[in-house]
C-alpha cells in the first residue's frame, strides 16, 4: 500500500510523466487488490464480526468469563486455575522447554559425526499430524502397562502405574511434554542452521583464550543466537496460544475442566454448545493475548530491515 | 519470467470472480424437496443421524419400510463425530437436513432459541395424538420431552434403559456372588468381590457422561421424581443437600478402594475402554454401569465371544430405600428443519407402532411406542425392553436435559477425584447453569 502512495506522488506536481506515473499506480493496485481483497474477506471482516458478535450482551460475556466461569479463569487458590492459566503454563513450559531442548540438541549435535541423523529423529515427529502425535501420546501414557509405555518402563523400577491423563496433578505436565516431543525438531533445526552460521574464528579466538566450553555456550554462542531464539520462541508463543487439537484428542479438557486451554474453550462453548457469542469473546480475549506478541514480532522484522 | 508476473494477479482475479457464482448456486436451502404437489408421494427427505455400523442398518430398514408405504424417498446421512458440531455449522450455513434424530434436548434448546425448528403444530401434527401413541409408562415423556417453551418441537422415537449393570454371569456363578436387589446389596457385593482379591467396578469417565448417569440413577431413587424433574429444570439448586448426598452415595461405590486403576485411571478411560475392562478377552474388573447399548458395543465391539445370558448379562440398578423400580433412560428426539413434502408424513410414521416393530428387530434399540411388544425383539434386548415398558416410573437423562455449556460430567470428575472440592464445585456449577438458562430463556 504504502509503495502505491510513494508512486503515486510525482503525479500531484502535474508536469512530468503523468501516463507513465499512473500506469505504475495501476499495476501496483492491480498486484496488492488479490492479497487486500482476501484478506478483506478471510481475515478483517470475520475478526471484526467476532469482535462485534461478542458483545452482543454488552460487557457481559467479558465479565462472566473472568468473573463467573472457573473453567477459564479462577483467581481464588493460588495457583490459580482454568484454561487461561493452563495456557499460560503452556507459553512458558512448552516455549521453554521446545528451546531449552532444541539448542542443546543443536549444540550437542554440532559435535559429533552423524549430526544429520541425529537431526533427522529429531526432526521426524514434525511430520506427524498433530491428532496423530496425540493418539500416539495417549498410548504411551496409558494407565494399564500392557499399553501404556511409560508405566511399563516405570514397573521396571517398581513404581505403580501412574494414570497422566486422569490425574488433576499430572495432567499438564503429560500433555507439555507430549507437545514439546512434537516440537522440538522445529527449534532443532532453526537453531542448528543459525549456529552454523557463527563464523568459526570467533569461537577459536575464544578458545586462545583460554575460555571454557559452558562460557563459551552463555558468553558467545547464546547471545548470538539471541535473535533466532526469539524467532522460535515467537512462533511457538502464537502457536501455543491456539493449541487446541492435543487437548481434543487426548483429554477433551478433562479431567474435570483441568485441561483446558483457551481454544480449546472457545470449541467448546462456540461450536460444541452453540453459544457463538460466548465463544466469540473467548476468541478476542485470545487475539488481546497474541497482539503484543505479534507487534513484538513485526517491529523485530523492521529492525532487521533497518540493520540490512 | 516479467509476462508471468503480470498475469498471475489478473488470473487470481479471475479465479475468484468465477468462482462466486458458482457457490451462489449451491447455497438455496432445501432444494431437496422436488414437487411439491399434494401428495407427497415421490419427494425426496433427508433424515441425519449419528448412527453407523448395525444401527444405520437398523434404521435403514424404517427407512424402506417407510418408502414401500408411502413412495416418499428418505436419504440417511450419517455423522458419527461431532456430531452437534456438524449439524449445526449445516444449519448456520442455510443447508440443514429435512429431519434431524437428536441426541440430548439441551442442544436443541439452542436451535429453538434461534427459531430453526418447525414447530409440530406447523407441520400439521396432532400432539396429544402422538402423546397417545406412546407405551403408558412413557406417555408423559414422548412429546413432553421435545417441548421448549409449551411448543411442541420434537418427539421422542427411540430409547435405551439407562438403569442396567452389566456383569459376567459364568464368572459370577463360579464365585458365589449373587446380583443384589437394593444399594446396601451392591454396596455390600461389592465389598465382598474386593475381599476375594478381585476389582469390583470398571468404570470410563474420560467420558464425563458416564458419570451424569451415575448420578441421575442415584438421585431419581434417592431424592425422587418431584426433585429429580426441579433439579433438572430452570428451578434446579445445585447447592441443595439432595445433590451432595446423591455425590455421596455415589463415592461410597466410585472410590480410588473400589473402582480399577484407582479414580485417576478411571478419568484417563474412554466409555468403551471401560466395557473391555469387564468383558475383553483379559478382563480387571467385574461390573459395569451403563446404558442398555453397552451389550451390543460389547458383543459387537470389544469381545465377540461373549454369549449374551451366559457370560454378558445385567441386572437391573438397585433400588434405593425403597425407591421402588423407577428407571432412567436416555433417548433420542426427532425434530424438523424444514416443511417439505414428506416431512410431516415421516415424523408421523416414526411415531407409530408399525416404524418400532421394524426399528426394533435389528436389536439395537427399545422402542417407546406403544404396540411394541416384547416378542418382536430380538432375544438379546427382549430383557430390557421388558424393564422398560414394566418399570412404575421412568425418566429422562436429566443431563441431556439442561442447557448446552456447562457440564455435569466436569463436576462429577471433580466431585469423584476430590470430594472436598464438591461444595465449591457445586456452587460455581450453580452460577454457570444460571447463567446458561438465562442466556436461552432471556
Amino acid at each position: 500500500m504504502s509503495d502505491a502512495s510513494v508512486a503515486a506522488k510525482p503525479l500531484e506536481r502535474g508536469s512530468g510523466m503523468p501516463k507513465m506515473t499512473d500506469g505504475v499506480s495501476w499495476t501496483a493496485s492491480l498486484f496488492v487488490a488479490p492479497a487486500v481483497i482476501l484478506l478483506g474477506i478471510f481475515l478483517l471482516y470475520p475478526t471484526i464480526s467476532t469482535i462485534i458478535l461478542s458483545f452482543e450482551n454488552g460487557l457481559d460475556n467479558y465479565i462472566r468469563l473472568f468473573t463467573r466461569d472457573p473453567n477459564f479463569f479462577d483467581v481464588r487458590s493460588f495457583p490459580p486455575t482454568g484454561a487461561f492459566w493452563n495456557n499460560v503454563l503452556w507459553v512458558i513450559f512448552y516455549t521453554g522447554g521446545c528451546v531449552f531442548f532444541g539448542l542443546l540438541i543443536a549444540v550437542m549435535a554440532a559435535r559429533v559425526r552423524y549430526e544429520a541423523f541425529i537431526k533427522a529423529i529429531v526432526f521426524l515427529p514434525q511430520a506427524i499430524a498433530a491428532t496423530a502425535l496425540g493418539v500416539i501420546w495417549r498410548f504411551v501414557y496409558f494407565q494399564q502397562p500392557k499399553t501404556g509405555l511409560l508405566n511399563a518402563g516405570l514397573g521396571v523400577f517398581n513404581i505403580d502405574p501412574i494414570a497422566w491423563l486422569g490425574s488433576a496433578t499430572w495432567v499438564n505436565t503429560s500433555l507439555i511434554v507430549a507437545g514439546i516431543w512434537g516440537s522440538v525438531g522445529f527449534a532443532t533445526v532453526i537453531l542448528s542452521a543459525a549456529l552454523k552460521g557463527i563464523s568459526t574464528e570467533i569461537l577459536e579466538a575464544a578458545r586462545v583464550d583460554g575460555a571454557r566450553e559452558s562460557q563459551i555456550f552463555w558468553r558467545i554462542l547464546v547471545p548470538m543466537l539471541s535473535l533466532p531464539i526469539s524467532v522460535v520462541a515467537v512462533t511457538l508463543i502464537i502457536n501455543v496460544v491456539k493449541l487446541f487439537d492435543l487437548i481434543f484428542v487426548m483429554t477433551k479438557g478433562g479431567p474435570g475442566s483441568s485441561s483446558r486451554t483457551i481454544a480449546f474453550t472457545m470449541y467448546q462453548e462456540a461450536l460444541a454448545s452453540r453459544n457463538f457469542d460466548y465463544g466469540a469473546a473467548v476468541a478476542v480475549v485470545m487475539l488481546v493475548v497474541l497482539l503484543p506478541v505479534m507487534i513484538y514480532n513485526v517491529r523485530r522484522f523492521r529492525a532487521e530491515k533497518v540493520v540490512q | 519470467m516479467t509476462r508471468f508476473r503480470m498475469v498471475a494477479p489478473i488470473a487470481v482475479l479471475a479465479l475468484m470472480l468465477t468462482a462466486c457464482p458458482a457457490s451462489t448456486t449451491s447455497n438455496s436451502p432445501g432444494a431437496s424437496g422436488g414437487a411439491g404437489s399434494s401428495g407427497a408421494s415421490g419427494a425426496t427427505i433427508e433424515v441425519t443421524s449419528l448412527w453407523g455400523g448395525a444401527e444405520a442398518e437398523a434404521f435403514q430398514a424404517v427407512l424402506d419400510a417407510f418408502t414401500a408405504d408411502t413412495g416418499i424417498n428418505v436419504t440417511y446421512t450419517s455423522q458419527r463425530d461431532e456430531y452437534s458440531t456438524v449439524l449445526s455449522n449445516r444449519i448456520e450455513q442455510g443447508d440443514p437436513p429435512d429431519v434431524a434424530i437428536i441426541p440430548g434436548i439441551g442442544f436443541l434448546r439452542s436451535f429453538a432459541k434461534d427459531d430453526l425448528l418447525i414447530p409440530l403444530a406447523d407441520l400439521g401434527l396432532d400432539t396429544s395424538a402422538l402423546a397417545d401413541a406412546y407405551a403408558p409408562n412413557l406417555s408423559d415423556m414422548g412429546v413432553s420431552v421435545g417441548t421448549v417453551n409449551d411448543v411442541p418441537l420434537a418427539i421422542m422415537v427411540k430409547l435405551n434403559s439407562k438403569s442396567t449393570i452389566w456383569y459376567d454371569p459364568s464368572r459370577f456363578s463360579e464365585n458365589g456372588w449373587e446380583t443384589p436387589s437394593d444399594w446396601d446389596g451392591l454396596v455390600a457385593l461389592t465389598d465382598q468381590i474386593k475381599s476375594d482379591g478381585a476389582t469390583p467396578w470398571a468404570l470410563g469417565a474420560s467420558d464425563s457422561w458416564t458419570l451424569t448417569d451415575w448420578f441421575e440413577s442415584i438421585y431419581l431413587r434417592q431424592a425422587g421424581e418431584e426433585a429429580y424433574d426441579t433439579l433438572f429444570s430452570a428451578d434446579g439448586d445445585w447447592t441443595d443437600q439432595s445433590v451432595k448426598d446423591a455425590i455421596a452415595t455415589m463415592t461410597e461405590i466410585l472410590n480410588d478402594d473400589n473402582v480399577a486403576g484407582g479414580i485417576d485411571g478411571a478419568l484417563a478411560t474412554a466409555f468403551v475402554d471401560g466395557i473391555g475392562l469387564v468383558f475383553s478377552t483379559d478382563p480387571t474388573a467385574e461390573m459395569y454401569y451403563e446404558g442398555g447399548f453397552v451389550g451390543g458395543i460389547a458383543t459387537g465391539d470389544v469381545n465377540d465371544a461373549l454369549v449374551s445370558g451366559e457370560t454378558i448379562d445385567f441386572f437391573d440398578f438397585p433400588e434405593i430405600d425403597g425407591s421402588g423400580s423407577k428407571i432412567t433412560v436416555g433417548g433420542d428426539v426427532m425434530a424438523a428443519f424444514t416443511n417439505e413434502p414428506g416431512v410431516a408424513e415421516f415424523m408421523q410414521y416414526l411415531a407409530s407402532a408399525d416404524a418400532g416393530k421394524a426399528w426394533v428387530a435389528g436389536g439395537t434399540i427399545i422402542s417407546p411406542m406403544a404396540g411394541v411388544e416384547s416378542g418382536d425383539y430380538p432375544e438379546a434386548v427382549q430383557k430390557e425392553a421388558t424393564q422398560i415398558v414394566e418399570s412404575d416410573l421412568a425418566r429422562f437423562d436429566g443431563s441431556d436435559l439442561l442447557p448446552g455449556g456447562p457440564d455435569l460430567g466436569t463436576v462429577l470428575q471433580t466431585a469423584i477425584q476430590d470430594p472436598g472440592a464438591v461444595d465449591g464445585a457445586l456452587s460455581d456449577f450453580q452460577t454457570q447453569v444460571d447463567d446458561a438458562w438465562a442466556e436461552l430463556n432471556g
